[in-house]
């Protein structure tokens, strides 16, 4: 069982990597997606399952941007025949050192690679104590929201100078994208009516996963990106780009600020490590705060990433030339 | 050498990318490749700590703690959670810089992009 999960992993893979076009590219990555969290979730791990098949999704919407862009405009298609029509000499001078490096390369790498299980002490001190220090049931969360929270807060930091990245790069002259109807999938009622009993139930789930993160698999980051796949289905739903994006920001760095103030403020309190005096109400409030602090956190990111991706494709191609 | 399964695969994918990465022409095919790389180094920490079927480190029973080595490590999964957000977020970054490069250029392809910018360099100079 583990060797064929793993082999069909490394064998999807293996077709992203030798498939000559884009869009096969695309189904491939979504079906390696899958299998990543099917093995992910056979290694006992379900937070980084759920995770991963979240971002996938987003990703998936990434990628089709960018290549409706190529193929839209019938730019990419001169490229593509040229690229086809590529000598067998070439081919072969290119792929074989190549080919050459990267074994030799695998062959150092696996030689050094250090052997044997690793359960250190460090594990089994977890495991033993983050009841009591951080409180819930879920190691996971008691590590990234008490004992590491340092790390959540670099995480979230690194996710706000990425909005900003992408804000500055696709921050086109004129702001206003036009509405309208996206794809012909739009008009069937059919999808609207789908649409329009999913959403409901998609921010309950996500409501869920944040208020039990610390008792089940979830969380903050979890939840975020539930609340955030909620707005991609109101954009396929209604197809209206009515997005306040920079009230979004604002709000985006306030939480980052909450995010920044609320640890500190739990560890100097004792909320966090300090057993005798807490009691596990407390331990709950704070880990129910966070993971909503984070949540909302990482739901503003996406909601931007997600329409600011939308915006490039909208926008015609010679926005820029026109001002 | 008596590598674990679960270490030689993801090495194994990790190169396999490496291999698509340096030998690609096309600019979103490589942001894919990067991504692939990422999972490979995700995969690898998840399953240092974890062996198949291992038990996820939820322990609502107090009676899981009568069989400690069926858990899975909780600390590369809490890591990896983080890495993973970080990871698409970058990919984001990567393709938004991608979309701007296209909509400069109109071209894909990395050799045309080099030939484009080594020409207008000189133009520049």
């Amino acid at each position: 069982m583990t060797q064929v999960l793993l082999f069909f992993w490394v064998f999807s893979a293996a077709c992203i990597v030798f498939s000559r076009k884009a869009y096969r590219v695309i189904i491939y990555f979504g079906v390696f997606s899958l299998i990543t969290s099917v093995v992910y979730l056979a290694l006992g791990a379900p937070d980084v399952a759920m995770s991963e098949a979240g971002i996938s999704a987003f990703a998936t919407i990434f990628f089709i941007v960018c290549i409706e862009q190529y193929y839209g405009r019938g730019e990419g298609l001169k490229s593509e025949a040229i690229a086809s029509r590529r000598k067998i000499r070439v081919t072969f001078m290119k792929f074989v050192p190549a080919f050459l490096f990267t074994a030799g390369l695998f062959l150092l790498f696996v030689n050094s690679v250090p052997t044997g299980y690793a359960f250190t002490e460090l594990r089994d001190q977890y495991l033993r104590m983050f009841m009591q220090d951080v409180g819930g049931e879920n190691a996971v969360t008691a590590i990234y929201l008490g004992y590491r929270v340092y790390d959540t807060l670099f995480e979230a930091l690194l996710l706000v100078i990425a909005v900003v990245a992408v804000t500055h790069v696709s921050w086109f002259s004129s702001e206003e994208v036009p509405d309208g109807q996206h794809s012909e999938i739009e008009n069937s009622r059919m999808t609207k009516f789908t649409m329009r009993i999913i959403c409901p139930i998609i921010l309950l789930f996500g409501a869920y996963l944040i208020m039990n993160g610390h008792f089940t698999a979830g969380g903050g980051f979890l939840g975020g990106l539930a609340f955030a796949s909620f707005f991609i289905c109101r954009y396929l739903v209604l197809g209206i780009y009515d997005l306040p994006i920079k009230k979004v920001m604002k709000m985006e760095e306030l939480v980052f600020i909450n995010i920044t103030i609320l640890p500190i403020f739990a560890v100097f309190t004792g909320v966090v490590y300090l057993v005798a005096d807490v009691t596990p109400l407390f331990q709950n409030i704070y880990l129910v705060a966070m993971s909503a602090l984070v949540g909302m956190k990482v739901a503003c990111g996406f909601f931007i990433l997600f329409y600011r991706h939308i915006a490039i494709e909208r926008l015609p191609a010679d926005i820029d030339k026109k001002e | 050498m008596n590598l674990h399964i679960f270490d030689i695969f993801p090495i194994i994918l990790f190169f396999i990318s490496f291999f698509g990465l340096i030998t690609t022409n096309n600019t979103m095919k490589s942001i894919v490749f990067i991504m692939l790389m990422q999972t490979a180094v995700i995969m690898f920490w998840v399953g240092v700590g974890a062996r198949f079927g291992a038990q996820p480190p939820i322990i609502g029973d107090i009676a899981y703690l009568e069989n400690p080595d069926a858990i899975a490590d909780p600390l590369p999964q809490a890591l990896m959670l983080t890495a993973i957000i970080i990871g698409i977020a970058v990919t984001a970054i990567n393709i938004t810089m991608l979309n701007a490069l296209f909509r400069k250029y109109k071209t894909m392809n990395w050799q045309a992009l080099q030939n484009l910018s080594s020409t207008e360099v000189e133009e520049d100079a």
